[in-house]
């Protein structure tokens, strides 16, 4: 990766199995329990999708001051809870060198829905200012940047499955670039009744029809029959390893490429009569042949078309790749698809090379085509 | 309508579109300062008014002139209610 | 903090333009209109509008929409942006190879958020909408997967979404990739098409002037809406310059920051905006006094004329440079505002006209500077600086020169 080195200083994530910083998802990841259960937030009888990775709304209120949280919505709670946990974990401060990434695939929907019903109700004077800038999307960024003094670039990215993956390989550049000293980089994702039962209508959830039956998370298996949706959030601290070094900060591990790109594909589709030969993705696993990565961590979700198509995305790119690689390890089944969830991978990636795992490769691939791929290796 | 009802109004306004607690809205009385930057206040910033004064307007049926300089109206319960009580024509 | 880039580093040339307005499709009736200094901003015809204080925006023109063809499966946003990523990329000449894995940078708010909309009030008022089709691209980031299928793109392909400052912010990006040796070229640009939502909250948020608006006016009362989609091709100069391809403008800076202040107001004192216009100096290597003009972020809201004059006066001293708000001819369009004001700017560079700030009647005595009322100014200058100041904060500044 071309630029200044990045390493990872500090983890926060609020999520259906844990809340709290690197050792509470060590934690999670150790104990590898799924996070997954019949959903409480609302009714689902009428569906035939009826599992999600839910937070605890008690953890989630123990983690935002209730008159802070007043009007904050809940997917900006959820944001706002990890970004604080992260910077407590890497014991970092605001300022104008500290910028801020988020990825989300839904935004905050329930927010939209509360301000188009408010419409519907009463006509124009039902209309509620104070809900209005949560219907925009940079919303989540907009709160945690006042809570942790985010002041370099903010930047919220929109993105189907791989939300999290692209923020952590957008906030590596920034630092690399020189754009922020250090970069809060993650993503988040709320549970929303409406998306749910939209996506479990048209078949995009488990269990997908004429499919294999039993609803369940099951990426890569022979009867994988679709996602199963979670929520939560998950941000990276990323500095660079002389800032690190030079504030004593516990650096967990390197990212040492950060690359995405495109598979030219139509919307929602997840395959392509095309190669991404030339893609920064194609480069970085190209270059990649000599030095093999020792694990891999995957965006297959148990949606059939994405798991075989980063399947086959894999098996040609790795080349004859070990059966440690391929298929990759997907953490879908702990904490459910959302937007966080590309982050919870790359941090598992920290975690295991800063136990000693060899370099990890954090693969993402989305129905449309985004590809995402980061390298991460042990501190030097 | 007398103060009272004005400010139990106010009141609801507060928890049903300013999102405060119930409990902490039982405990507000005429004295209760609004504006942020005011010690012991409810900390209501520009945001928070515009929600105030749309939902103002819808529940008792005044326009208010989001031009003029409302500070002094805008600083308490009691200067609210006040506020709202000639407005409606009973103050 | 370091300066991006350090010394050394490649230069960024624009090469490609390509803009869906509301004076129509194309960048040349663009900058007709803004040379002519025409109010865009009219009664609107897309949503109803009844009971809102206003009622009026630019809208793209039916007869520019028709010619874009009709698509089913594509919302308004999604045509507009294809169209105006098209004609960026014809009017670079970019070689089809180096365009395949050009990087792409969507800036985006209101997505397919339109036709959603049509959508949700059929099935509410038990009308039901047919085109359901048009409900996957609802999401910001359906434009940039359109272009990366119809383009063939196999670069970095991501969607800001900043509010305001999303056009703004995906052409500094994209050049952050080119001068780190990413990519070599870059499509980037913001789209939004008008929404009812984007229509509906401004005016319940009271920021809607009920007349076409007045930037630095005295009696200026908000902003008008408008919609719009504008690209940009960047490249890395030498590659342009040895293909043989012919560079509009220089990108010389640019500067991002946040105000972590308050969600939706400014920072009063602009803090954030002077910090973003003196890094885009800096990373330019310019001095204030290089700046021949500067096209505002501009709403016409009385809360960020005032910051922003504010900034303005500290970076560039009282009177120090011309400035104008296009927002006054084609309204506020939201994502797409920085890169259809980045396409202003380097035009005005081009043709050494500066556009007006229309309806501008009694300058308010805080904005000590010409603020070009009514006319286009001739004026031969050799730098300018493009501001974008989204809610929440979040602010872009780009620095373009002659090239």
């Amino acid at each position: 990766m071309s630029g200044s080195r990045v390493v990872v200083t500090g983890l926060g994530t609020v999520n259906a199995s844990t809340a709290g910083g690197r050792d509470a998802l060590a934690g999670a990841l150790a104990l590898g329990r799924s996070a997954i259960a019949p959903v409480r937030a609302f009714a689902v009888d009428d569906l035939a999708s009826r599992l999600a990775a839910e937070v605890d709304e008690a953890t989630l209120a123990s983690l935002v001051d209730r008159d802070a949280a007043r009007r904050l919505s809940r997917i900006c709670r959820l944001g706002l809870a990890a970004c604080v946990l992260a910077v407590r974990d890497a014991d970092i401060e605001g300022g104008p060198g500290l910028g801020l990434v988020v990825g989300t695939e839904h935004g905050d929907f329930t927010s939209s829905r509360d301000f188009a019903q408010g419409f519907l109700r009463r006509g124009a004077a039902g209309l509620s200012p104070m809900i209005f800038p949560n219907t925009v999307m940079n919303t989540m960024a907009a709160v945690a940047a006042i809570a942790i003094g985010a002041k370099a670039p903010s930047i919220t990215l929109n993105q189907s499955t791989v939300a999290g993956d692209l923020a952590v390989a957008r906030g590596a550049r920034l630092v690399a670039d020189g754009r922020a000293e250090a970069v809060v980089a993650g993503g988040v994702d709320e549970l929303f009744e409406d998306v749910y039962r939209r996506l479990s209508q048209m078949g995009a959830l488990s269990p997908r029809m004429g499919g294999p039956s039993g609803e369940g998370c099951r990426p890569f298996a022979p009867d994988h029959n679709g996602p199963v949706l979670g929520e939560g959030a998950t941000f990276l601290v990323l500095e660079s390893p002389e800032r690190a070094r030079a504030r004593g900060a516990r650096v967990i591990a390197e990212i040492t490429e950060a690359a995405w790109g495109n598979v030219p594909s139509a919307p929602y589709s997840a395959h392509s009569r095309r190669i991404d030969r030339g893609s920064p993705v194609a480069r970085l696993l190209a270059s990649r042949r000599g030095r093999p990565f020792a694990r891999c961590y995957g965006a297959g979700n148990g949606d059939p078309d994405v798991d075989d198509w980063e399947r086959a995305l894999l098996a040609r790119d790795l080349r004859g790749p070990s059966a440690d690689l391929v298929p990759p390890r997907s953490l879908a089944p702990l904490f459910g698809q959302h937007g966080g969830l590309g982050a919870l991978r790359v941090g598992a990636a920290a975690l295991d090379t800063e136990r000693g795992a060899g370099p990890v490769l954090v693969h993402g691939i989305a129905r449309g085509g985004c590809r995402t791929a980061l390298a991460i290796g042990a501190a030097a | 309508m007398t103060q009272k009802e004005v400010l139990d109004e106010l009141k609801g306004l507060v928890v049903e579109r300013l999102k405060f607690d119930p409990r902490r809205a039982a405990e507000m009385t005429l004295e209760t300062t609004l504006p942020k930057g005011v010690d012991g206040s409810l900390g209501l910033d520009s945001l928070d008014f515009i929600e105030l004064s749309v939902a103002i307007e819808e529940r008792f049926g005044i326009v208010i002139d989001e031009g003029s300089d409302l500070t002094e109206e805008f600083l308490s319960l009691d200067s609210l209610s006040r506020f709202i009580l000639a407005k409606t024509g009973q103050g | 903090m370091s300066r991006p880039g350090g010394g050394g580093r490649p230069d960024v040339v624009v090469s490609g333009l390509g803009v869906v307005s509301p004076y129509g499709a194309g960048t040349k009736s663009f900058w007709t209109g803004l040379a002519a200094g025409t109010c865009a901003i009219k009664p609107i015809t897309l949503i109803e509008t009844e009971g809102f204080r206003s009622r009026i925006a630019a809208e793209i023109p039916a007869e520019a929409m028709a010619s874009l063809g009709y698509s089913r499966r594509r919302s308004r946003a999604d045509r507009i942006a294809l169209a105006a990523a098209r004609e960026a990329l014809a009017d670079a000449g970019v070689p089809a190879e180096r365009a395949r894995e050009a990087g792409l940078i969507v800036g985006a708010v209101g997505g397919g958020m339109l036709e959603g909309e049509e959508w949700y009030l059929g099935e509410t008022r038990g009308r039901p909408v047919r085109s359901i089709r048009a409900l996957r691209s609802i999401l910001p980031f359906s434009h940039a997967e359109t272009l990366g299928w119809r383009l063939g793109l196999v670069g970095p392909k991501e969607t800001v979404v900043m509010a305001c400052a999303s056009g703004g912010a995906s052409i500094a990006l994209g050049a952050d990739m080119i001068r780190q040796g990413v990519v070599e070229a870059a499509v980037v640009g913001g789209v939004d098409a008008l929404t009812r939502i984007c229509f509906m909250g401004f005016n319940a948020l009271k920021l809607l002037d009920p007349t076409p608006c007045r930037p630095f006016d005295r009696d200026r009362r908000g902003m008008s809406i408008g919609e719009a989609a504008a690209f940009l091709v960047l490249e890395e100069a030498e590659r342009c310059r040895a293909r043989g391809g012919r560079a509009h403008a220089l990108l010389a800076g640019y500067g991002m920051t946040t105000d972590a202040h308050h969600v939706t107001a400014p920072h009063p004192e602009g803090e954030g905006m002077i910090r973003a216009m003196r890094m885009a100096l800096d990373d330019g290597g310019l001095e204030p006094r290089a700046i021949g003009y500067v096209n505002a972020h501009g709403t016409g809201t009385p809360q960020n004329d005032r910051a922003e004059a504010l900034a303005l006066r500290q970076v560039f001293g009282e009177g120090g440079v011309l400035v104008s708000s296009t927002k006054s001819l084609v309204g506020h369009t939201m994502a797409a505002a920085g890169s259809v004001e980045a396409a202003a700017t380097i035009l005005a560079l081009q043709h050494g006209l500066l556009p007006p700030t229309a309806n501008l009647e009694r300058v308010d005595s805080e904005v000590p500077f010409d603020c070009l009322p009514g006319t286009a100014r001739p004026a031969e200058i050799t730098a300018a600086l493009s501001n974008s100041f989204g809610f929440g904060g979040q602010n872009v500044s780009l620095v373009f020169t002659r090239p």
